[in-house]
């Protein structure tokens, strides 16, 4: 299935790119999708799924629009 | 008394005059520095009701006991006064060598008082004063009154000016130093301006007392190399504080078109990346390892500095998506010394009110020219910007017809570039800011999302609030050092209780800062209190378009929320149980007597305004 996964940030660099169309299987998790896709988690990271926070196990839908960035506080 | 030098030079520019004057142990104890010291020479100085732009109001520039020493990111200053856009107590912080320069001159803070009668510069070179005519450079930008100085006294001065905006006395006209430093957006250069105070220039050659100098300096270079480190990376210097604008596109949190969208489709073309892809210049402030100041040529060919703040507001917010523009329009700011964050609030809300047939004129969203035009009559004061250079709070009373609604505002401070329009716990962290809708004091976005959730209204998010005031307004306010490495690199608050102990020879707790910290608050809530006697805890809400079904998204995460007025009123009474203040936001006199504001109390009740 097909989804749309951006990274922001400093996060780019290790992932190789911003914004890009995967084709991953169906029941992939955030954390598995963010495992396959080698973006670095060293530090802490909020993921949004459709603009809602999203946890580790959840499971990706076809269609979704994956958001992986640092925890930022705001400057 | 190691770790500050225990003088204020107070300067009186109506007679020319100055003198050092020295401060007690027990005051550098209960108020630290910086805004510790600002809050409380304010509210014990100034005669309430006093006009912010007369020569009653005192102008501040205070350091404490971290500023200047090798510790990282202690190049920053606080400038303090009564706000001309609030009415209460204003301040804000900047980069500049004057927090080191003062220090090195044998100060703590400076004072300004009175008023000049004719243009005037001050030369502040250790113990001497000089009051120099400031014509070559009156009616000048910043950038050109800075390079004036730099040529005059050298580069390595510590310089703080106004442009043009300051001069006029635009009630958010900002102090300048540096390339791209700015501070005080509220109204701090409006100040200096009623002065008629171009600029102050501070030299000094004196050591600054610390109580271990070695320890200091060992460790304040071990860790400016290890947060330079850390930030290489994962901070800020990567796409600067600009990297956060992709994720509140992605939350609906960004401003666009005066808040009243909190995504567009088009936020890419002026987000970090597109910034960093843009640079031309890094800029950092003094003692800083992890420059976050990204400068790009703007559409003229100029140097600008841009951060998240000012593109968001002079971008999205007036839908301009073209970053060469949003760059011109933030290098306008910057050399007529106007807050780029109010100016985009303000701007924004007079094409609202045009679109909305509340007022009429010749601007619209989207119209980068016709914003260009208004600064500069914003600046000058000329035509409708006189109107527009009070602020979008007196724009919204003269225009009536219900404007205020959707002037984005809190206590006359316009807002901060996070659109909560369905984010609970910041709209009260900006509601509770004790200067106005201002980002600086506490920002849970994060938490909210991860830690609980958008839809809660509970005391967790009350706390959290006030946890991050502690730290950010508090501790970082009052000791003087820059809160981003703490902040976006993770570098343990621990560090700086360290630091305090290196410079002053104090083994504190954090906290004992914290009850600094709450101490400060509170004295903030009473100097409120005293300019505004019929003031409720409505001082404390967000603009009502916040809590309007009819402006609640019709698409996205957020589609059909909006603020609930009622639960809103229940999240602010868990901020004010949890602080220790009655229903009208009011500290009691409990709470003050249990942070040694009894002298304070006594001097509020004289006013009968205590509960």
């Amino acid at each position: 299935m097909k989804l749309t996964v951006k990274v922001i940030g400093s996060l780019i660099e290790t992932a190789g790119f911003s914004e890009k169309e995967f084709d991953v299987p169906a029941g992939t998790t955030v954390g598995g999708l963010t495992a396959l896709l080698t973006i670095d988690r060293t530090r802490p990271v909020i993921i949004t799924r459709n603009g809602h926070a999203a946890a580790d196990g959840d499971e990706v839908a076809s269609g979704d629009r994956v958001v992986v960035s640092p925890v930022y506080s705001g400057g | 008394m190691k770790g500050w030098i225990g003088r204020i030079l107070r300067i009186d520019l109506t007679s020319k005059t100055f003198k050092a004057e020295s401060f007690s142990e027990e005051f550098a104890h209960t108020w630290v520095g910086g805004r510790g010291f600002a809050a409380k020479i304010l509210y014990d100085e100034l005669a309430p009701g006093i006009d912010p732009l007369g020569p009653s109001n005192k102008f501040i520039v205070a350091l404490g006991p971290l500023s200047g020493i090798p510790a990282p990111n202690t190049g920053k200053a606080l400038v303090a006064a009564k706000s001309p856009s609030t009415g209460g107590y204003g301040d804000g912080n900047l980069g500049t060598r004057v927090a080191l320069q003062l220090r090195k001159a044998g100060y703590d803070a400076l004072i300004v008082e009175g008023k000049a009668d004719t243009p005037t510069m001050l030369v502040i070179e250790d113990d001497q004063v000089g009051f120099l005519p400031a014509d070559a450079v009156w009616g000048k930008g910043t950038y050109d009154t800075n390079d004036w100085i730099y040529a005059t006294y050298g580069e390595g001065v510590g310089v703080l000016n106004i442009g043009q905006a300051g001069e006029n006395m635009v009630r958010y006209a900002v102090v300048r130093s540096l390339e791209g430093r700015a501070g005080g957006r509220t109204g701090m250069g409006a100040v200096m301006g009623s002065k008629m105070l171009k600029a102050i220039v501070v030299k000094g050659t004196k050591p600054i007392p610390q109580a271990d100098p070695e320890g200091m300096k060992a460790v304040g270079l071990r860790d400016l190399r290890e947060v330079h480190r850390i930030d290489k990376e994962s901070g800020w210097s990567i796409q600067s504080t600009n990297a956060v604008l992709s994720w509140c596109n992605e939350v609906a949190a960004l401003p666009v078109r005066n808040f009243r969208k909190t995504s567009h489709p088009d936020a890419w073309k002026v987000d970090g990346e597109r910034l960093n892809a843009a640079r031309v210049a890094t800029y950092g402030c003094p003692n800083c390892t992890m420059h976050c100041g990204i400068a790009m040529h703007d559409d003229e060919g100029r140097v600008s500095e841009l951060d998240y703040e000012n593109v968001a507001l002079l971008g999205p917010n007036l839908e301009i998506f073209d970053l060469g523009q949003v760059a011109s329009l933030n290098y306008l700011c910057d050399d007529y010394g106007l807050d780029t964050m109010s100016t985009g609030c303000v701007l924004s809300f007079y094409a609202d009110a045009i679109d909305h047939g509340d007022t009429s004129g010749d601007f619209a969203f989207g119209d980068a020219s016709a914003a260009k035009v208004l600064m500069g009559m914003i600046a000058r004061r000329e035509g409708i910007g006189d109107l527009l250079a009070n602020g979008a709070l007196a724009a919204a009373r003269t225009f009536g017809r219900g404007s205020e609604a959707y002037a984005m505002q809190i206590k006359g401070l316009e807002m901060a570039a996070y659109n909560c329009k369905y984010i609970p716990g910041q709209a009260l962290a900006l509601g509770v800011s004790p200067i106005g809708a201002h980002h600086k004091e506490a920002w849970i976005i994060t938490f909210e999302l991860k830690e609980t959730s958008r839809d809660s209204y509970g005391p967790e998010k009350a706390q959290k609030i006030i946890d991050l005031q502690r730290i950010r307004g508090g501790l970082f306010e009052c000791v003087v050092s820059c809160r981003f490495p703490w902040i976006e690199n993770g570098w343990g608050i621990e560090h700086y209780p360290h630091y305090f102990k290196l410079s002053t020879g104090l083994d504190w707790t954090l906290d004992d800062f914290w009850t600094v910290s709450d101490r400060v608050y509170a004295l903030l809530k009473l100097f409120w209190l005293r300019e505004h006697p019929q003031t409720d805890r409505t001082s404390d809400f967000p603009p009502a378009v916040w809590f309007d079904p009819a402006n609640a998204d019709t698409e996205g995460p957020i589609a059909g929320r909006h603020l609930d007025y009622d639960k809103y009123d229940g999240l602010l009474q868990h901020y004010y149980d949890l602080r220790g203040y009655d229903r009208r936001g009011i500290p009691t006199r409990d709470t003050l007597h249990r942070l040694g504001l009894s002298a304070e109390a006594v001097s509020a009740e004289e006013f009968g305004l205590l509960r």
